[in-house]
């Protein structure tokens, strides 16, 4: 048994135990029989609603083919620990990697363009470390690597992205949601940001449809977006863990929009609140509207 | 002998160099290293700081490690370990003809002008000391350079793409990074100025073997006034033939004479002159201690030197700056650096504080702070910011200058304000919306907050964007939101000194 498998069953196994039910979660999943668009998976075990959340949208081997080499791009953008959510949480990053390889992808990439230095950030935010544990190729951003990428967008006419990401097979984006001061929220658009080169920052003056533009070149096979714990407010980057609360929950699906969408409403709003997730339905990115979508929800007791 | 000097002197240069390079943030709270160690056995700068601030720094029983050391073996520290000392006897080796001593005297006047100054408060040991100006010129300007001659190379290969050799180059690229390599491309201002002196530091060995050793380096005279008791005594027998050879090769010119006769505190405790000697008649033992040459310093030279360094009190203290600090709102200190005049006695200008610096933001001062605080650190914010979670240059810092702080005294501690300039704020004056100061500001309630306001566009058409303030009771300064100011050039938030923790006087609010 290589350290992959053993680490991998050594988490399932965990994870079975802290979800009550022994194996409950691969039985729940199974019953998924009908295609859905979303999954939102409640429970305790990160670990294990993660891995519920992918089974109930027909298993990882729908998204990554034998020999695909993968980028899961979580959020790592700032010098913070799990417990104050500004991060995706490390064991949800891990959890899709180890889906990933068991489904036969060659090689996970995970990277992150950080807003705090990239040492502290991929450190503190435990992600680095689980990773690595699941046996991706953790980098830090390589500058050389950012190409101009003509987009043609609503806001941005070409813009610098990370070739790693355009050049992958597949691509599964692991957000956090979090509340943003302009954007109101960072749900799974925003975390584009994290593969923007240059300048970035100028794009906040007009950031919903600069995120719509990027989230058109960048297509995920799918987006786990993680609310374990939530920020919900002083975000994006928190510090005060009186702004975490604990959601347990992750949400899955193959539309951008949609998943966003459902993100929305663990903060008690609506899609159409959120720029970002307005104009991408209106251009045609994805469906907003959940009452056309087929969404599943699973909670673990 | 030559051959253990030698991998003694190769063993503790590697040692130095290990301990230079992994004076560098991997992500965690700390280094994991004793980085800073050699500055931590160096009694120069231990005591002139003990002199002038009245404190003890933290290495100051290591230092005395090295003068009982110094007691007992002489210089062996100049001749065997001191790693700016086996720079120089390589460049040394790169000229053939000796030369004697002519100007050795000058060292123990820096060295008593330096005593003087530092016993009047004013501390500038760093400048002169051998360790600080190792490690302030690789800080600054060696390892930056080195760093981008390797970069650069690299890059070019990877830019022209040929393949396989690419394939090559990168793995050994990734090598170089993981070992030898910075994180980044350190930049400094006045890399170039610190290099140059560097440079002409280590080529006045064409003038005289080892002449910075010689003539120059005031911890050099330190110990060589304590090796005159040294109980380890160089001795030439009988047998000297006179044939002068020991006194071609003795690196610091302490051999005056072809009779083998030298100055002791000249000598290096190299023992060359032992290995070499045709008739075996020189030898370093316990006992013995013969023939050694008087030294006169002369005593007006002496008078004069602490008088320079007393007169250089008051000299460099008559600026605006040195009144108040709130004349240069630039003179940002590192979170825990001592009120101003206290951190000026204490910081020895080792740029320890600068190397390790997570975002390049810490500069050293030209003038910033007067004269007298020349090489001391700054932070730039438009350079690199103040990292909310990092406190690795207290860590690092040798005399205490820059105090180490816990993660949460650190969160806590001011080092300025930041001001907003509305006419060149986004949402201020362009109706443009932006929230970026707001959104890195690093306090747990964030120091920055959004005010929502109705605003009218060239066309008259009312927008509604966010408006930035900050809350002065919470920022501390660290400069984030104007390192990621969208405006560029002079960023519309900035940061100044005023409200730094450590002034009593230097404060806008009320409290």
């Amino acid at each position: 048994m290589d350290r992959r498998k053993f680490l991998k069953s050594a988490l399932l196994a965990g994870a079975g135990i802290s979800a009550g039910h022994g194996l409950d979660f691969l039985i729940k999943a199974a019953d998924a029989t009908d295609a859905v668009d979303i999954v939102a998976v409640r429970g305790t075990s990160p670990t294990a609603i993660t891995t519920s959340a992918v089974a109930a949208l027909g298993g990882m081997k729908r998204f990554v083919t034998r020999g695909d080499i993968v980028v899961v791009k979580p959020n790592i953008g700032w010098d913070r620990t799990p417990e104050q959510a500004a991060n995706t949480n490390p064991e949800v990053v891990a959890t899709i990697i180890n889906l990933c390889y068991e489904a036969g992808a060659r090689k996970v990439k995970v990277f992150d363009r950080t807003v705090n230095d990239a040492r502290r950030c991929y450190e503190q935010s435990g992600i680095a470390a689980s990773a690595k544990a699941a046996g991706a190729e953790v980098t830090f951003i390589d500058n050389r690597k950012f190409q101009d990428i003509r987009l043609d967008g609503l806001a941005l006419k070409t813009w610098p992205l990370y070739t790693e990401i355009l050049e992958a097979d597949k691509v599964i984006n692991v957000p956090i949601a979090k509340t943003h001061g302009l954007a109101g929220l960072t749900l799974g658009m925003k975390n584009w940001m994290g593969v923007m080169g240059g300048w970035r920052v100028r794009i906040h003056q007009k950031l919903d449809k600069s995120l719509v533009d990027v989230a058109h070149v960048i297509k995920p096979a799918l987006i786990v977006l993680d609310a374990v714990r939530i920020l919900t407010a002083n975000g994006p980057q928190g510090g005060n863990l009186n702004d975490v609360t604990k959601l347990n929950t992750v949400i899955a699906g193959t539309d951008q929009v949609a998943v966003d969408s459902y993100g929305v409403t663990l903060f008690g709003r609506k899609g159409e609140d959120l720029g970002a997730v307005k104009i991408a339905d209106s251009v045609g990115l994805g469906i907003m509207d959940l009452s056309k979508l087929r969404i599943k929800e699973i909670a673990f007791s | 002998m030559i051959v253990y000097r030698r991998i003694s002197q190769g063993l503790f240069l590697l040692i130095f160099c290990f301990l230079f390079v992994q004076t560098e943030s991997k992500g965690g709270d700390e280094l994991g290293y004793p980085v800073k160690i050699f500055l931590d056995f160096d009694p120069l700068l231990s005591f002139a700081a003990f002199l002038s601030s009245h404190t003890v720094p933290s290495g100051f029983y290591l230092a005395l490690i090295l003068l009982i050391a110094t007691l007992v073996l002489g210089r062996a520290f100049c001749g065997w370990v001191c790693p700016l000392g086996t720079l120089h006897t390589m460049v040394s080796a790169l000229k053939g003809k000796n030369s004697p001593a002519r100007w050795y005297r000058v060292k123990y006047y820096n060295l008593l002008f330096i005593i003087a100054a530092s016993l009047f408060s004013l501390q500038l040991a760093g400048i002169a000391d051998p360790l600080s100006v190792l490690i302030r010129s690789f800080s600054l300007s060696v390892y930056p350079a080195f760093n981008y001659a390797v970069r650069g190379f690299f890059d070019t290969i990877y830019s022209l793409d040929i393949p396989h050799v690419v394939n090559v180059s990168e793995l050994i690229y990734r090598g170089l990074q993981r070992t030898v390599l910075s994180f980044g491309q350190p930049v400094f201002r006045q890399g170039f100025l610190i290099g140059l002196i560097f440079i002409i530091i280590l080529a006045l060995d064409f003038v005289d073997k080892r002449f910075w050793c010689r003539s120059l380096c005031p911890l050099g005279a330190l110990l060589g006034f304590v090796s005159r008791f040294a109980l380890l005594k160089r001795s030439v027998n009988n047998a000297c033939t006179s044939c002068g050879r020991c006194q071609k090769i003795c690196p610091s010119g302490a051999i005056t004479d072809e009779h083998g006769n030298a100055r002791i505190m000249e000598c290096l405790y190299c023992m060359d002159c032992d290995d070499l000697c045709p008739q075996g008649s020189i030898s370093f033992g316990l006992s013995g201690g013969s023939k050694f040459v008087a030294m006169n310093v002369g005593r007006r030279n002496v008078v004069s030197s602490l008088v320079a360094g007393i007169a250089a009190v008051p000299f460099l203290r008559t600026t605006p700056i040195s009144a108040t600090n709130r004349h240069n709102p630039k003179l940002i200190r590192p979170p825990g650096a001592c009120e101003e005049k206290e951190f000026l006695k204490k910081c020895v200008r080792c740029g320890e504080c600068m190397k390790v610096c997570i975002t390049n933001g810490l500069q050293p001062t030209l003038v910033d702070a007067g004269a007298e605080g020349i090489w001391t650190p700054i932070l730039v914010p438009k350079v690199g910011y103040c990292e909310f979670r990092c406190t690795l240059c207290g860590q690092v810092c040798p005399t205490g200058a820059i105090q180490r702080l816990s993660l949460d005294d650190k969160q806590r501690t001011k080092i300025g304000l930041a001001m907003i300039d509305k006419g060149r704020c986004l949402p201020y004056s362009f109706a443009l919306p932006c929230i970026v100061c707001e959104e890195v500001c690093p306090t747990a309630t964030k120091a920055i907050w959004l005010e929502s306001t109705l605003v009218a566009d060239r066309a008259g058409k009312k927008i509604t964007v966010q408006q930035p303030h900050v809350d002065l009771e919470l920022c501390i300064g660290c400069g984030i939101c104007e390192k990621q100011c969208p405006v560029l050039g002079e960023p519309a938030i900035y940061v100044i000194n005023s409200g730094e923790s450590r002034s009593r006087d230097n404060q806008v609010l009320l409290s």
